[in-house]
């Protein structure tokens, strides 16, 4: 009893620690986001008036009161990765169509976005396995518009879409990672009951 | 058919070529704005065609960083307008956007890019070959301002990766003999290309060696190896280069060989860390430095310590070995101690020894002065011991006064020497210095025997202290003395109040100032001599100054000459090299030339006073003493018997006929007469009657006569005139001494009363008191005279006729 109780509070302790990380992680992403937003509106003289069309690039189930911790986790992570999928193929096609010149501090702002995008996943994903205890499978890439356009332009339009669309999963996944804890403890807290309750009634 | 055929493919070309005058080379229904990604060359003119839907208004039509006034939109259609632009500028991102606005659309709904640049313009093609296996260019590549895969790259016909950093390389043979090496570079505005000619076996840029190691570490040497990648290297002739540093120097040697893969370096220092680089290449045809290897570190080995720099100091009849503190690439280890033998050099088998810890580098002995002795110095760390350093120490020898000692001044922290050479100097010069006065650490350095002068800094020298600095010969016995030299590093100004206190002396009108002289501990510069400043503090105008002779030091006194009596400020400063200094000030009024003398006067009148108040009290405290010698009192008379007694009387009653008397001065009483003569002490008869007394110090005294007995008196027969003051022959005032004589025995002897020889008196009983007889000459018309007396000491009582 004694050890299961501990358990559990180390359980519980370690996905408050998690999340508090992962939180940490998100908020520093969203203010590296809005750099990144803003030095693509100077390099490609976007004034505030240029908008991209509404609607998610990614594809993950609306959201909903619904859903529970582990749905929203899930949901949350499924997202992201998308995001980063979509990143690094916006980075890639830039170069490739066009690329050139000297890098600068745009190219340094966009790498440490990738590379702080890659760091709340796998936080993302130790909650996900903490709550879950499953392996999280990589989400299914599906439909999602890799191949970006052809046309300048429209490819330039395309990557602003897709760095305003790293920065809205972002605030997402601050403001889900912050009402966590306290959910995860109710969550970890109910498991057990009902594991015991389980176990005293086939004894 | 064949016609039908024809009008068809007819009407379609022409319908093409109406569509290629739009400026695209698509069909532009579709809404969006054309040409799109197309290359522009900077200057051109462009017309960009906006293309809307069915049903949108048109807003606005613009290039990104473009401000000309004068592009202007045009309407082509109510669907299609169009913008024509002087493209003046490239494309600061790789292409620029045409942006197309409809009305009441907040989202940028059409655009293009247009890339605007330039054709290429690349130059300064360079081949060469680095594993003789493949072709290297360089060259110099223009910017076009393109998007980087729209500028193609070809290097002997094959596309370069990446060209745009103006460097490709292609897999080739490589054969000896020129041949043409040709770089293509093209984009959408034009096309150049680059060729070298060049024989690539003569243009081998090596790689850096791999894998450098310290093979073989010893204390002075080490062997390095490497080995090549590019086996070809193996069988070329190859110079490599080895930079070798430590402690922040480097040092660069070459090394030969085909295909050279190792390295002997030597002339290390032990116990010493190191650092070595390579880069290598071909001996012949040498065409360029490989690239450096990666650096390596080692460590030598220790060794025994090199031989210490030793010297001696005679002090307080000691002498002092000293030695130079070995530095870190002399100890080659840690020193562990220092070991000092020395003997007597004629008897060098009782030689002593003695140990000195690690951390002192001087030993103080006491030698025998009238002896030559033979020291030496070892250092020890944990390898061994060092070679002996020698020193010879000469007899004590004090007369250093043939060794001639210049004044020296430094300049720039330090001092310059040079000297003549010596025939004696067989192993060079030893230079040392040390503080003319004060705590002496000696410092020396040792001069090669071919040269003759030395600049000697250390970072102990400071400004302002005089040094003594000596050359000697070194020999093969002991050093020999040349000369001396004495200065400063650099002259200092001396503080104020050097000169404290100063001593005054006023002479009339004339000031002298004087201090003492100043010790060599106080002087920070060279003094010349000194200057005396005055001004007076009444009158601006009044002020002057006196100096001596520059080259005269050891002054100690200026005087200032004709000045008026007023308050004064006197400064005395020396005069160095560094300017006056040392200023002191002395303020004082000088003193009137009648003060003075009233000050003469006072002070005689307070001698004289003090001088007479000193007599004066002796006076007073022996006064008595004094009296009695000078002024002894009159004893008074004693009358004795013979006054009651006529017949014991000497003195007997004149005869009448033959005394001065009138008649009406006939007395019963025989009187004495006495007349006037020379005064006696003061005392004058009216009749100039001249008598004798005689008088002791203490008095009168009646003294018996004992030798003289005169004749019977006769008084004379003359009369006496009758006067109060006449003297008469009256035997009742015998109680005086009267050396009463007959005219013959006056006539004969005149004993000289003076002379106090004793007189014998007629009377017994009163004789004076004094040895001193005083009397009356008498000229012979006197000798019949009566016998004289004194008036005053005789009171003869009045007739009264008279």
């Amino acid at each position: 009893m004694a050890d299961r109780r501990t358990r559990g509070m180390t359980g519980s302790d370690l996905s408050r620690t998690t999340a508090a990380r992962a939180t940490a992680i998100a908020e520093q992403l969203r203010y590296e986001c809005s750099i990144l937003l803003e030095l693509y509106r100077t390099k490609e003289s976007f004034t505030a008036e240029v908008t991209v069309a509404d609607g998610r690039l990614v594809s993950v189930p609306p959201p909903s009161s619904q859903l529970d911790t582990r749905d929203k986790l899930w949901r949350l992570h499924s997202a992201l990765l998308q995001c980063r999928s979509l990143l690094e193929r916006a980075i890639a096609k830039e170069e490739e169509e066009l690329g050139g010149g000297m890098k600068g501090e745009y190219e340094a702002q966009r790498r440490m976005v990738k590379e702080r995008l890659s760091l709340l996943l796998i936080n993302t994903g130790e909650l996900l396995k903490a709550v879950d205890g499953t392996v999280v499978l990589t989400p299914d890439l599906e439909g999602l518009e890799l191949d970006g356009p052809t046309i300048l332009f429209e490819l330039k339009l395309w990557v602003y879409r897709i760095f305003k669309e790293v920065d809205y999963w972002t605030k997402t996944a601050i403001t889900t990672l912050q009402g966590l804890p306290t959910v995860i403890a109710k969550e970890r807290a109910g498991t057990t009951r009902r594991a015991r309750s389980t176990r005293s009634a086939r004894r | 058919m064949i016609t039908w055929l024809l009008l068809v493919s007819l009407f379609c070309k022409s319908t093409q070529d109406g569509n290629r005058q739009n400026n695209g080379n698509e069909i532009s229904t579709t809404a969006g704005v054309y040409p799109r990604n197309r290359v522009f060359k900077v200057g051109s003119r462009v017309t960009f065609r906006c293309v809307l839907s069915a049903g949108q208004i048109f807003d606005k039509m613009y290039l990104t960083g473009y401000n000309d006034p004068d592009m202007k939109t045009e309407m082509i259609s109510n669907q299609t307008y169009a913008l024509t632009v002087h493209l003046n500028k490239p494309s600061n991102s790789t292409c620029t956007d045409v942006k197309c606005h409809i009305q009441h659309v907040d989202t940028t709904k059409y655009g293009t890019c247009a890339h605007i640049g330039y054709p290429p313009g690349d130059v300064d093609l360079k081949c060469e070959t680095r594993d003789l296996e493949s072709v290297e260019c360089r060259w110099t590549a223009r910017d076009t301002h393109l998007a980087r895969k729209l500028t193609t790259y070809q290097l002997v016909g094959r596309s370069c990766v990446d060209g745009s950093k103006g460097r490709c390389s292609q897999k080739v043979q490589v054969d000896v003999g020129e041949r043409n090496w040709t770089l293509t570079v093209q984009n959408e505005l034009g096309k150049v290309e680059l060729s070298d000619r060049a024989d690539l076996t003569k243009r081998v840029h090596m790689f850096a060696p791999e894998g450098v190691t310290a093979s073989t570490v010893n204390a002075r040497s080490v062997s390095l190896k490497w080995v090549w990648t590019v086996q070809q290297y193996n069988n070329i002739n190859i110079t490599c280069q080895i930079n070798v540093s430590h402690d922040g120097t480097n040092t660069m040697s070459k090394y030969f060989g085909v295909g050279l893969n190792f390295a002997v370096l030597t002339d290390l220092i032990p116990n010493w860390l190191y650092n070595v680089t390579v880069r290598c290449g071909t001996t012949q045809n040498f065409w360029n430095w490989g690239d450096w290897s990666t650096s390596v570190n080692f460590h030598t080995r220790g060794d025994v310590p090199d031989a210490l720099d030793v010297w001696m100091q005679r002090k307080d009849g000691q002498i002092i070995i000293t030695w130079k503190m070995l530095l870190a690439n002399q100890s080659h280890g840690d020193i562990t101690d220092y070991v000092v033998t020395w003997a007597n050099t004629t008897e060098t088998e009782q030689q002593n020894r003695r140990k000195v810890a690690h951390n002192k580098h001087h030993l103080s002995l006491s030698l025998d002065t009238t002896k030559e002795y033979t020291v030496t110095v070892t250092a020890s760390n944990k390898i061994g011991r060092s070679s002996p350093s020698t020193m010879i120490v000469p007899r004590f020898s004090p007369d250093t006064s043939r060794v001639k000692t210049s004044l020296i001044t430094g300049s720039s922290g330090g001092f310059s020497l040079s000297w003549s050479a010596s025939p004696v100097a067989s192993c060079g010069y030893i230079v040392d210095w040390c503080p003319t006065s004060g705590h002496c650490s000696v410092e020396w350095l040792k001069v090669p025997p071919n040269e003759t002068n030395a600049s000697v800094f250390s970072k102990n020298l400071k400004d302002g202290v005089r040094y003594s600095l000596s050359i000697y010969a070194c020999t093969q016995g002991a050093p020999v003395l040349l000369e001396r030299r004495e200065g400063y590093v650099r002259q200092e100004r001396m503080q104020n109040r050097l000169f404290d206190p100063l001593e005054w002396k006023q002479q009339e009108s004339n000031v002298e100032v004087s201090w003492i002289p100043i010790p060599q501990t106080s002087r920070t510069a060279f003094i010349q001599g000194y200057i005396l400043y005055w001004s007076d503090n009444n009158d601006n105008n009044n002020n002057g100054n006196v100096s001596t002779d520059l080259g005269n030091p050891e002054a100690t006194s200026l005087t200032a000459r004709n000045l008026k009596i007023s308050s004064y400020t006197f400064t005395v400063k020396a005069q160095t090299a560094v300017g006056e200094c040392g200023d002191t000030s002395l303020i004082l009024t000088l003193d009137s030339l009648t003060d003075d003398l009233i000050k003469t006067l006072l002070i005689s009148l307070v001698t004289v006073f003090s001088l007479l108040s000193l007599i004066t009290v002796i006076c007073y405290r022996h006064w008595a003493c004094i009296k009695q010698t000078v002024y002894p009192p009159v004893p008074k008379p004693l009358l004795t018997e013979w006054l009651t007694s006529p017949g014991e009387h000497s003195c007997h009653p004149l005869p009448v006929d033959q005394c001065y008397y009138s008649e009406a001065d006939i007395m019963d009483i025989p009187e004495l007469h006495c007349k006037s003569g020379a005064p006696v002490n003061g005392y004058v008869s009216h009749k100039n009657i001249p008598f004798v007394f005689a008088q002791t110090p203490n008095g009168y005294y009646n003294q018996p006569l004992k030798k003289f007995t005169p004749e019977p008196l006769i008084l004379p027969t003359t009369t006496i005139p009758s006067q109060s003051s006449s003297f008469r022959c009256v035997f009742p005032n015998l109680s005086y001494s009267l050396i009463m004589q007959t005219l013959d025995q006056q006539s004969k002897s005149a004993p000289d009363p003076l002379e106090g020889t004793d007189i014998e008196r007629n009377w017994n009983g009163y004789q004076p008191q004094s040895h001193t007889i005083f009397s009356l000459n008498q000229t012979n018309e006197d000798s019949e005279s009566p016998m004289s007396c004194v008036s005053t000491y005789i009171l003869f009582p009045q007739s009264p006729s008279t």
